[in-house]
């Protein structure tokens, strides 16, 4: 590449004219706040969505403490919580319905996506198509920066009348839209409106921002598919986010009108309520708008670290992937289908029982390309050589997470099936199963990985190592055992089980599941700890650690704005490991040298001066 | 130990099945539950030996291999078939249960609502039937109320013995009870655990709930939707008696409801007992 183009972005923003590296005249605040450089809003994404996860996590312990002990007083920090919070240590029901309500969006609006899309997205995406920045840095600056506005403003429902909104993080009207307040009252549920509706702006400026960027600043010799997959998942993801994001923007104004504007979109004739409204409405719709957003929205959140799982498992079983193509479509067929199953969360909520059939049948084919997916991954280890690194160990528990994960969809796509454990922790289990279990250790396993190539610095082993077995023993013991909640009935978001008799057998899975969330939260300090120790303390990370193909190994240790010191041409696929008639098991992206296909193994040869395909 | 173990044994966790369909819907989840169960141990299995069988090892190198249309084809045409069969077989016990053209003739019908935070439940009473109201008349919607949120004509002499309960009601045993089930406010819920029975119900619409169960007892519902801080308290109790039972209770909610009324016209034949149960 040639340097005119490596300074193409940030000349045209500053006016300066001066060489690649060069920017440390640069004032602070645009180094490392208002920064354009896509590594800089990467690690943002990544400190904000760290910080999130832990608020949504305390939030999570205080339901998991009401649930195995309801009644009890919270043991420590039980005397000091604020009087709208709870009586004596014990949480009122008013604030549990709040608390779930805030798990759930910020772990959803404000971990998994900004984890997922916002920082590895930022991250990957430039280094790995081998090019200077993002082709919009500004806008994606902004993107970065509405999020912890709209994390403020969540978070400042705590200061309204009715505190946090609390009508679940589906916030399914007419809970959510007449909350009994006046007219342009600033409740905890219009402020999550704004929240919500602000960062699904900050994703699709992020989105088109990716769609641009692999469209046109791949490396000289870079076609489609010579992109990793992590790069492909992500340029499907942001497409699925500008189709599916402006449809949940207009569920979210409608929702905000009701409120704020008495407004009647979703609320019907005659309801029994103080507040004044029109009426006139239909509740069911919201429904259909939000999931037309929110199953795709699932997608978004774990298709991108199928990517990176696959990236990860290819390097640490130093093998191709099997099938790539097979994965890339898998991907996309996954996308696709995403967009007309979302009727398989409404198969008990009145809609027409004929759609039920026509929903259900689109799910289940949905568990074909996972299937492919998977099987592909354990084609990949076969007769590898695999190193169970950190990242490795996060990606292994991916796969096996999203299997169990996987399978217990296939019990909910069932609508028959889905009547009984509708609304259970049959489905806490199974979101959990994909978000967690799926989603997170997807998440780690990237972090681990590119932690080098992010901060110049190793990542400590050892305590990589500690982090995943606390991590995956909590894991499976706080939410495995939800699946046997829900086949015992066990309704999801009630604040005390002891009222119904049915379910008085099940205090002590109940109390199991605490135990395991508490452990499992601690845990994580054990990643923060890493990640700080690290920064300062860690070894020094050389160019290519992990002896892959991708090109941001091409990239220098601890890469300044503008990537790359030298001119990248890509000469072959991402995943040439292994190659016959080399010297090394890996053979990156950008060597230049010639090899032959024959019957799906790639063999090198000496003639340097043509290059044949090497898929 | 024996409670250890049983963690396993995840089916034996179902309370106790008591409607028609409800073993249907329970063999269908034992059926996925198995197939899951093997695919879980197939696949666990693969990756186990993967990763023992290909563990790092210095002088070996990873195989450089593309991967085999053969075989990708086998392993996308098997689960489509397998999960082809699952949702054909599953549709056609959900058109059975939940298909409109298929809920059966009602033995009794009963109207439901559900409020923050309860139930009521309304009876035709000694007649047979419903008298003017939100549900058979769209325009007595405007009539509904906290006090009376059927939105009851009161003017209607069918309506006179119309019989409600709150957070209670009670079903003749094998018989088929149809119920139209709506809400007041907002999202409830009608979850019957031992009758595999779950349906949102909406301000606004009527959604017909039917089943017909096969035991006598007393049993719970809950409320599934998240409805507000007392969801968790929204739970009614509902007795499955045997028809004679059933009668008698009937009779005795008829005797209330006519010493309740102001002296009025009697409504048709009021103490003809026998007369009043064969209606139903």
């Amino acid at each position: 590449m040639s340097t005119s183009t490596l300074q193409h972005g940030s000349a045209a923003e500053h006016g300066h004219d001066h060489e690649h590296g060069h920017h440390h005249d640069l004032p602070w605040y645009r180094k490392y706040v208002f920064s354009t450089d896509h590594k800089v809003i990467s690690k943002q994404f990544m400190l904000s969505s760290l910080f999130f996860l832990f608020v949504g996590g305390a939030f999570a312990l205080f339901i998991r403490w009401q649930l195995a002990y309801p009644g009890q007083a919270i043991p420590i920090i039980g005397d000091i919580l604020p009087a709208s919070w709870a009586t004596n240590g014990v949480i009122s029901p008013e604030f549990y319905a709040q608390l779930l309500t805030m798990h759930g969006s910020i772990m959803i609006f404000f971990v998994i996506i900004p984890f997922a899309v916002g920082m590895f997205g930022n991250f990957c995406i430039p280094l790995m198509i081998g090019t200077d920045d993002m082709a919009l840095p500004k806008l994606n600056m902004w993107s970065f920066w509405l999020v912890p506005p709209a994390g403020l403003i969540m978070m400042a429902g705590f200061f309204t009348e009715t505190g946090y909104a609390a009508a679940g993080w589906t916030s399914y009207p007419p809970l959510s839209a007449q909350t009994g307040l006046a007219k342009f009252t600033i409740s905890g549920q219009t402020l999550w409106t704004i929240s919500v509706f602000l960062v699904g702006f900050s994703s699709i400026m992020g989105a088109v921002n990716y769609v641009a960027t692999v469209l046109n600043k791949r490396a000289k010799g870079m076609k489609l598919f010579d992109m990793p997959l992590t790069v492909w998942a992500l340029f499907i993801t942001a497409i699925i986010i500008t189709l599916g994001t402006p449809v949940l923007a207009a569920g979210l104004a409608m929702l905000f009108m009701d409120n704020f504007l008495h407004t009647s979109f979703f609320l019907p004739d005659n309801l029994v309520t103080n507040s004044k409204y029109f009426g006139g409405g239909q509740p069911i719709l919201f429904q259909h708008v939000f999931w037309f957003y929110s199953h795709p929205a699932v997608y978004i959140m774990i298709l991108p670290l199928m990517g990176i799982v696959s990236d990860v498992m290819a390097t640490f079983s130093r093998k191709p992937i099997y099938g790539y193509k097979a994965m890339v479509f898998a991907i996309a067929g996954i996308a696709f289908l995403g967009f007309i199953v979302w009727g398989h969360h409404m198969f008990q909520s009145g809609m027409n029982p004929l759609l039920g059939t026509t929903f259900m049948l689109s799910t289940i084919v949905i568990a074909v390309p996972s299937s492919i997916k998977v099987f592909n991954w354990l084609g990949t280890l076969w007769r590898g050589n695999i190193q169970f690194s950190s990242a490795m160990l996060n990606a292994l528990a991916f796969v096996s997470m999203f299997i169990i994960g996987g399978l217990s969809g296939v019990f909910m796509a069932s609508a028959p099936v889905d009547i009984y454990i509708h609304d259970t922790y049959f489905i806490v289990a199974h979101i959990h199963y994909v978000l967690f279990g799926g989603s997170l250790f997807g998440i780690f396993a990237g972090i681990y990985y590119w932690y080098p190539k992010m901060f110049g610095k190793m990542l400590n082993e050892t305590w990589g190592r500690r982090h995943f077995f606390w991590t995956f023993v909590t894991f499976n013991l706080t939410f495995f055992p939800m699946h046997i909640l829900g086949i015992g009935g066990h309704m999801r978001r009630i604040y005390d089980p002891n009222v119904y008799d049915f379910l008085k057998g099940l205090g002590g899975i109940n109390e199991t599941v605490t135990i395991g969330a508490i452990a499992l939260g601690f845990s994580q300090l054990i990643l923060v700890g890493n990640i700080l120790w690290s920064m300062k303390w860690g070894k020094k990370a050389p160019r290519n650690p992990w002896k892959a193909n991708t090109l941001e190994w091409a990239a220098p240790e601890h890469p300044g704005h503008g990537n790359f010191d030298m001119d990248i041409t890509v000469y072959r696929g991402p995943y040439e490991f292994g190659v016959e008639g080399r010297q090394d098991d890996y053979w990156p992206q950008w060597e230049k040298g010639a090899s032959v296909t024959v019957h799906h193994h790639t063999i090198a040869v000496a003639d340097d001066t043509k290059t044949f395909g090497a898929h | 130990m024996d409670g250890f173990f049983s963690v396993f044994d995840m089916l034996a966790w179902f309370p106790e099945n008591i409607s028609t369909f409800g073993q249907e819907l329970d063999n269908l989840f034992a059926i996925i539950y198995w197939v899951s169960v093997a695919i879980f141990f197939l696949t666990f299995g693969v990756l186990g030996y993967l990763l023992v069988k290909y563990r790092y090892s210095p002088d070996r190198r990873g195989y450089n291999y593309h991967g085999n249309s053969v075989v990708e084809i086998t392993w996308t045409v098997l689960p489509t078939l397998l999960f082809a069969a699952i949702g054909l077989y599953s549709d056609d016990i959900w058109e059975r249960t939940k298909y409109s053209s298929k809920v059966p003739t009602a033995d009794v019908e009963i109207l439901v609502l559900g409020k923050q935070y309860g139930w009521v439940f309304l009876y035709p009473g000694a007649d047979g039937t419903f008298g003017r109201n939100a549900h058979n008349d769209r325009t007595a919607r405007s009539l509904m109320s906290a006090t009376n949120p059927f939105g009851r004509d009161t003017a209607d002499p069918a309506g006179f013995d119309d019989v409600m309960t709150e957070n209670q009601f009670v079903v003749p045993v094998n018989a088929n009870v149809v119920m139209r089930g709506s809400s007041l406010d907002v999202l409830h819920s009608f979850f019957l655990p031992h009758a595999r029975v779950k349906q949102d119900v909406i301000p606004g619409l009527w959604m017909t709930i039917w089943y017909n169960l096969f035991k006598t007892g007393k049993y719970e519902l809950a409320c599934a939707e998240l409805c507000g801080g007392g969801h968790y308290g929204m739970r009614a109790e509902y007795e499955v008696m045997s028809r004679t039972d059933y009668d008698k209770w009937l009779d005795a909610r008829n005797a209330e409801v006519n010493a309740a009324r102001t002296p009025q016209p009697a409504p048709t034949a009021t103490t003809d007992t026998a007369a009043v149960a064969s209606l139903r």
